[in-house]
């Protein structure tokens, strides 16, 4: 009979990277299935056109569909900004690591039940989490001063490195936001301001979100965790190891996991514990895909809760146009940002918020620009000398936005596509998404106060923010996102949750979840640094147990 | 994936209005939304400057096509940038699919300004040519031959983000010849093979000499 492992962990990205890592120091021996295959400094270059436009470096056989609702056609395509890689989504971050709020863990509690939406407080709160957001800043090297957001959440621990440099458009942004009263600062950034950990400081090339790290000064699972895991020996990696089954035994029980190597030829491999760290997309299709006589709905969906409450952010965004060079095209994706305006107030018609920051997203990215602006027709034509004068500002372009909660919908979610297979013929996942009135409500309204700010940093014109075109309508929702979360939440009532509060199954004893779908709610921040801190505590928690012989 | 998912997909992709929707602004790999396959052009394009996949008729129709999306002032426009080798060797390669799309969009484009004219696309004068281009951007054009087979707006959404990506595309690609979209987006190079930038440069305080000059 094949080995038995102690774990099998599926997927090598944030939470999944974080509990390998935890589990082998901890003398676990430990099986990783990823889909992807290795990736590293060597395939990280900066070409907008092979990474981004064409986007072939992290995920070239990602499938998803996409449908509005549960009565509209489907679109094939690739939606998700995901990396299927050796270190996962976190690969290609842009590295903000905030902690969340205490009320983005209580929600419901806080505004009451919303209409349409299926919020749920988190079964955890922030000062459970809080030792693992210092133990997660510290491993990742957090660079910044928490001392300057006046509106964060309550932190004893500086973080482990100062703040990098101030770009232009960061002081430009601060500026306009002081004029206003705001609190701008530095964004905490998992992005060596100082050699630290055995990786060397940012050499500030502009592009970071959506590339890897050529030098690994952006703290990733595969510059963090795993080099560490793969050094204690305990460690069996197995790339290009796509999962489809978790098979179960009589007593209920995952056994490991059944994968399709590179040529398509099944493998499976046993072990006490599974845990599955596909992501919100990923972790979905593989429950729903792994069906049994117990489980006729899909693995652990005996809420049938697996698969819904999706959430993205959404990200009202403005671009401003300047007088003079704002060297975007330097640093990483946000150097500055504020929060007063992030705490949650009914009277402007809508509850929650969100961050509000710069960032580089169009201003490294040439093509993304052009494109991007070609289609605002706020300074008319999109071709022609219209056009020529747009690519022109590129320099002088300054582009704010939010990272905006949005309310958890039962009906949006993922799927398993009825028709539409992956080249293994495997159901891909199909994402259903709109969005709730009042993520129409914030995003109008922070559109509103991020034309204002840049009009206060200076501004002399403005792109996107006034152009209906790109406006998110009712009948419109924004198809994928970096950010996924929820679609296994957890949860103390287990017919309303898929996971306990330690994001182990309510059904499944020897299965665990530990990427974005734990989320109940999506906070207005990004939610990385979370993802990691929770997989720390999760890993506390099952050395814990084991040792006392309880798992 | 069936044909008509692939073909409903490439369509999608080129269409301006999916273009924004498919990935939002910020969170969503925006412009995976192209969705164009994969790549071997810069070899290809390192190779040679000669059509591969275009006639030369085609080559000069679409060049010229090119020089009204982002047309010659002061500065270089798509000509000098030599958007239409990128389109050639894009075209010989990872976007082989759109082939077919070219060759009978720019048959169409001749055929409207025959039509019009008497003369090639190639042939008229710049206000000839953007009077073409905008009816085709609005599928007003009557002379359009295959309305059926392929709107015009289709084909002019297709045009218009290749010569935008040749235009700022890496010169390996075979477009950007002597970094002249670059130069024009003020836009110094990519620097991750390159040392990055100085923490004084993030700030404003140090000069930035763009990779050409280096």
């Amino acid at each position: 009979m094949a080995e038995e492992y102690d774990v099998c962990v599926i997927g090598t990205g944030a939470g999944g990277g974080v509990m390998i890592d935890q589990l082998t120091a901890a003398g676990f021996r430990v099986v990783a299935l990823e889909r992807g295959g290795r990736v590293g400094p060597i395939d990280f270059d900066d070409d907008e056109l092979r990474n981004v436009i064409r986007d072939e470096v992290f995920s070239p056989h990602q499938l998803e569909t996409y449908r509005f609702d549960a009565s509209s056609p489907s679109q094939t395509g690739r939606f998700s900004h995901l990396a299927h890689c050796v270190g996962g989504t976190i690969t290609h971050w842009a590295a903000w690591s905030w902690r969340f709020k205490p009320d983005d863990f209580e929600v419901l509690s806080k505004e009451g039940p919303v209409a349409g939406a299926n919020l749920a407080d988190w079964p955890i709160g922030y000062d459970e989490l809080e030792p693992f957001y210092t133990q997660a800043e510290r491993d990742f090297g957090v660079a910044g001063d928490n001392t300057k957001n006046p509106f964060g959440a309550p932190q004893e621990t500086p973080l482990p490195n100062p703040p990098h440099p101030v770009r232009v458009s960061a002081r430009k942004f601060s500026q306009g936001a002081k004029k206003l009263g705001y609190h701008p600062f530095a964004v905490p950034k998992a992005i060596n301001s100082q050699p630290y950990g055995g990786r060397p400081r940012c050499m500030y090339g502009g592009a970071c979100r959506s590339y890897g790290c050529p030098i690994h000064a952006k703290a990733t699972t595969l510059s963090v965790s795993l080099p560490r895991a793969e050094r204690t020996g305990k460690l069996d990696l197995r790339i290009d190891a796509m999962v489809f089954e978790l098979p179960v035994d009589d007593a209920g029980r995952v056994t490991g996991a059944r994968y399709l190597d590179a040529a398509g030829s099944a493998h499976e491999v046993r072990a006490r514990h599974t845990i599955v760290s596909a992501g919100s997309i990923g972790t979905p299709q593989l429950l729903l895909m792994s069906k049994s006589g117990a489980f006729p709905d899909g693995l652990a969906n005996g809420s049938g809760q697996v698969g819904r409450n999706l959430t993205f952010h959404h990200h009202p965004s403005v671009i401003g146009v300047f007088d003079e060079d704002l060297r975007g095209y330097t640093g990483f994706e946000s150097h500055a940002a504020f929060d007063d305006l992030h705490a949650s107030d009914p009277k402007r018609g809508f509850i929650r918020g969100g961050v509000i920051g710069e960032l580089n997203t169009f201003t490294h990215q040439p093509i993304a620009y052009a494109a991007v602006l070609a289609n605002d027709h706020t300074f008319g034509s999109s071709w022609g000398a219209g056009l020529k004068d747009r690519i022109r500002a590129f320099p002088r372009t300054l582009t704010l936005t939010v990272i905006a909660e949005e309310m958890p919908m039962e009906e949006n979610g993922v799927d398993l596509d009825p028709d539409v297979k992956d080249r293994f013929g495997l159901p891909v996942p199909r994402v259903t998404k709109r969005h709730h009135d009042n993520d129409l409500a914030m995003f109008a309204w922070y559109e509103d106060k991020l034309v204002e700010v840049a009009e206060a940093a200076g501004a002399e014109s403005i792109a996107l923010g006034r152009n209906p075109d790109v406006h998110i309508t009712k009948t419109q929702a924004q198809k994928g996102n970096a950010h996924n979360h929820g679609t296994a939440r957890m949860g103390t009532d287990p017919s309303k949750s898929v996971l306990d509060k330690w994001c182990r199954s309510h059904e499944v004893p020897n299965l665990w979840v530990v990427d974005g779908s734990f989320m109940p709610t999506s906070s207005g921040y990004n939610p990385t640094l979370t993802i990691l801190a929770n997989a720390y505590r999760v890993a506390d928690h099952f050395v814990r147990e084991a040792k006392k012989g309880s798992l | 994936m069936s044909d008509e998912n692939r073909r409903e997909e490439q369509g999608d992709g080129l269409s301006r209005r999916a273009f924004l929707q498919r990935g939002g602004i910020y969170g969503a790999g925006v412009l995976v939304a192209l969705n164009l396959p994969r790549p071997k052009a810069a070899a290809a394009a390192a190779q040679s400057t000669e059509p591969v996949v275009l006639s030369r008729v085609e080559w000069a129709n679409l060049e010229a096509a090119t020089a009204r999306i982002i047309p010659t002032d002061h500065q270089p426009g798509a000509r000098e940038a030599n958007c239409v080798n990128f389109i050639d060797k894009a075209l010989a390669n990872e976007d082989s699919v759109a082939v077919p799309l070219y060759k009978g969009g720019l048959a169409a484009l001749v055929g409207v300004a025959q039509a019009r004219h008497g003369q090639g696309f190639s042939a008229l004068d710049a206000a000839q040519q953007d009077a073409i281009l905008a009816d085709l951007e609005k599928g007003a054009a009557a002379e359009w031959a295959i309305a059926e087979q392929l709107p015009s707006p289709l084909f002019f959404e297709t045009l218009r983000a290749h010569t935008i990506v040749g235009f700022l595309a890496d010169p390996a690609y075979g477009g950007n010849a002597d970094f002249a979209g670059w130069r024009v987006a003020g836009y110094p190079g990519p620097r991750h093979r390159r040392g990055g930038y100085t923490p004084d440069q993030v700030e404003g305080k140090a000069p930035i000499v763009p990779i050409w000059e280096q």
